[in-house]
């Protein structure tokens, strides 16, 4: 089992200053899987009710010089402090900077699995290195994982993430990520299940609802892309309550109760800048999805070579 | 612009107001501990919101019908109803958009004596909330306040001074003398229990920080910290920003009376300088004011 490469320095970046900040927000630990052509980070995959996230980049949005063998189809995964990992790239940043002048390509970053037998221990342990070679020194930095997963344990995380890609059918664009996240933070000091509604009209329509109050947001209008529909003239004059739950019955919406802090967390994400972002509920109401887009620089292309959405599990309306 | 329904019956009272923000700072200032129960009283000259502890101490909000954009009273009389403060300040956040001016619509009652509030100003983003009020189990005590003689006990002190003052004396103890007098005219508020501390505000030192000073003879009252503290713990940043003064006054008994200014949205940017008192356009403040009675009676004739 081998992996090494070179971080590029857009990869570095992109890890430092956009996608780790987020991914910490996530969660401390997440899986870091790489194969021939992609390296993930993924979050709550294999366990646990929580947000599952999926970070996806094709190797060359990262690396370059990208080297992989394993047993398994060339296929690694193992559990990873995200804190650890970001101090990491930070600290191999500010390396780079000090030692920086004699030309880039001398400064470059590589992270390379390796097993080392720390102090005090008798059987080697796996670490993620990162050394940053100057001209005339070199840093490693060491960060413990996990033991690297069985074939077993790989086959089950490529099982989740493969259910993990299913699309909604309907998805809404959010029209002000910093506006909604500014009252999803309001929301969270006043109750903990919040019902989400999205419409083939593009209306998205939040609520939280207790006995002593209600408190919701109704966004119209918004970009749909999948199945959409005319939203019928009639319902235009009513509250939002009433038009969501006609467009429930006629079929042209769905609804499901989330947590409110996974709502919350999952508007984190707009931490890695992302240039659009869309609410849909999956089929049979089995999650909330998020899906992040990120476009080429200066163009309004999507930019295939990054992916990041988030799944949010769905609560039993019985325990709301 | 309302349903058909609401006409049958209009509610007792319907208003507009464009700057939630400032609505959200007047009641926060008037929030000094997490679960609070709060009296609104309706009438036709606005709302003021009313919250009491242990009897002796109260707070009031006034917010008069200039300071909103639109205020509609149907019923007659007063109307009176219990709520939540913190939910209905928690709520009321929820509307304010930093940078951004919000126009709220507030109802009551609804079809089940909620208090309703939505956001008007935009058809493609709607904000809306309803909060469940009660009937208000006791009738807020009114302090009488009445003046402590012929002439009134008063002064002016920079709300941020007053702020840091109290704050200062939370170390000492559990209650704060504050001690007026004509001759040489100060104000001195002094804490005793581990240490002694006193602050002496001097009317001719500076009279920038303490003004309109009026004080015929010599008083003295105790007052547990803990409800001074209560009257400036939630100042609104604006009122520190603006330089605001805060009006104290001694009346009979030694009720202490503190008052405070929040402007209720933006002022004008032509306007460089506030008066301490800020009487410029009252349609943009609202009065705060704390009621505190004293703890024991000394030497106050």
């Amino acid at each position: 089992m081998k992996f090494k490469a070179f971080l590029t320095e857009n990869g570095v970046t992109l890890l430092e200053k956009r996608f780790l900040p987020a991914l910490e927000k996530m969660g401390k630990i997440c899986h870091l899987y790489l194969t021939r052509d992609h390296a993930m980070f993924l979050h709550n995959l294999l366990n646990g009710d929580g947000i599952q996230s999926i970070a996806q980049f094709r190797k060359e949005a990262l690396f370059d010089d990208y080297r992989i063998s394993s047993q398994n189809e060339d296929r690694i995964a193992f559990t990873i402090d995200v804190t650890l990992l970001q101090r990491a790239v930070r600290s191999s940043v500010s390396i780079c900077s000090e030692l920086g002048g004699s030309g880039v390509t001398a400064n470059r970053l590589q992270i390379k699995l390796v097993k080392k037998l720390p102090p005090n221990c008798t059987q080697p342990m796996p670490f993620l290195t990162f050394e940053t070679k100057g001209y005339k020194s070199a840093v490693i930095q060491d960060i413990p994982i996990s033991k690297p997963l069985s074939r077993a344990q790989v086959l089950e995380l490529q099982g989740a993430l493969d259910m993990a890609q299913d699309l909604p059918q309907t998805l809404v664009q959010v029209p002000d990520l910093n506006q909604l996240q500014n009252f999803v933070d309001r929301l969270k000091q006043v109750g903990d299940v919040l019902s989400v509604s999205i419409s083939k009209y593009g209306d998205l329509h939040i609520q939280v609802s207790t006995t002593m109050i209600t408190l919701g947001a109704e966004f119209r209008k918004l970009l749909v892309i999948g199945e959409k529909a005319d939203a019928p003239s009639q319902d235009q004059n009513l509250s939002a309550q009433t038009r969501s739950s006609r467009s429930v019955a006629r079929g042209d919406a769905q609804t499901v109760q989330v947590s409110v802090k996974h709502f919350a967390k999952s508007l984190q994400c707009h931490l890695t800048k992302p240039d659009c972002a869309f609410y849909g509920i999956a089929p049979l109401g089995a999650c909330l999805t998020v899906i992040f887009q990120f476009f080429i620089p200066g163009s309004r292309q999507t930019d295939k070579s990054i992916s990041l959405h988030c799944r949010l599990p769905v609560l039993d309306p019985g325990t709301g | 612009m309302s349903s058909s329904a609401m006409e049958d019956e209009a509610p007792d009272v319907v208003c507009q107001l464009e700057h939630v923000q400032g609505l959200v700072d007047a009641l926060g200032a008037v929030r000094w501990k997490r679960h609070q129960d709060a009296v609104v009283e309706l009438s036709e000259h606005g709302i003021i919101l009313i919250v009491e502890e242990s009897g002796c101490l109260q707070a009031k909000v006034y917010l008069k019908r200039e300071l909103f954009a639109r205020y509609d009273y149907s019923a007659h009389g007063r109307r009176r109803f219990g709520v939540s403060l913190g939910l209905l300040v928690d709520c009321l956040n929820a509307f304010s958009v930093p940078g951004q001016s919000s126009l709220i619509e507030i109802q009551y009652p609804g079809p089940d004596m909620q208090v309703l509030l939505k956001k008007v100003d935009s058809l493609d983003v709607s904000i809306y909330a309803e909060i469940r009020t009660r009937i208000p189990d006791t009738m807020p005590w009114d302090y009488n306040f009445e003046p402590a003689g012929t002439n009134p006990l008063t002064f002016t002190v920079r709300s941020a001074a007053l702020k840091e003052a109290i704050e200062d004396l939370e170390w000492p103890g559990s209650s704060i003398q504050i001690i007026l007098q004509p001759v040489p005219p100060s104000v001195t508020l002094k804490g005793e229990g581990h240490g002694d501390l006193q602050i002496d505000l001097m009317y001719y030192a500076n009279t920038e920080l303490l003004g309109a000073f009026q004080c015929d003879h010599r008083v003295s009252y105790k007052y547990k910290y803990k409800f001074l503290r209560a009257t400036t713990t939630n100042m609104p940043s604006s009122v520190t920003k603006e330089n605001r003064g805060s009006k104290l006054t001694i009346g009979r008994g030694g009720l202490l009376k503190v008052q405070h200014l929040v402007t209720i949205g933006k002022l004008p940017s032509s306007h460089a300088h506030v008066d301490s008192v800020g009487y410029q356009q009252p349609g943009r403040i609202a009065h705060i004011e704390f009621f505190v009675k004293p703890e024991e009676i000394e030497d106050s004739e």
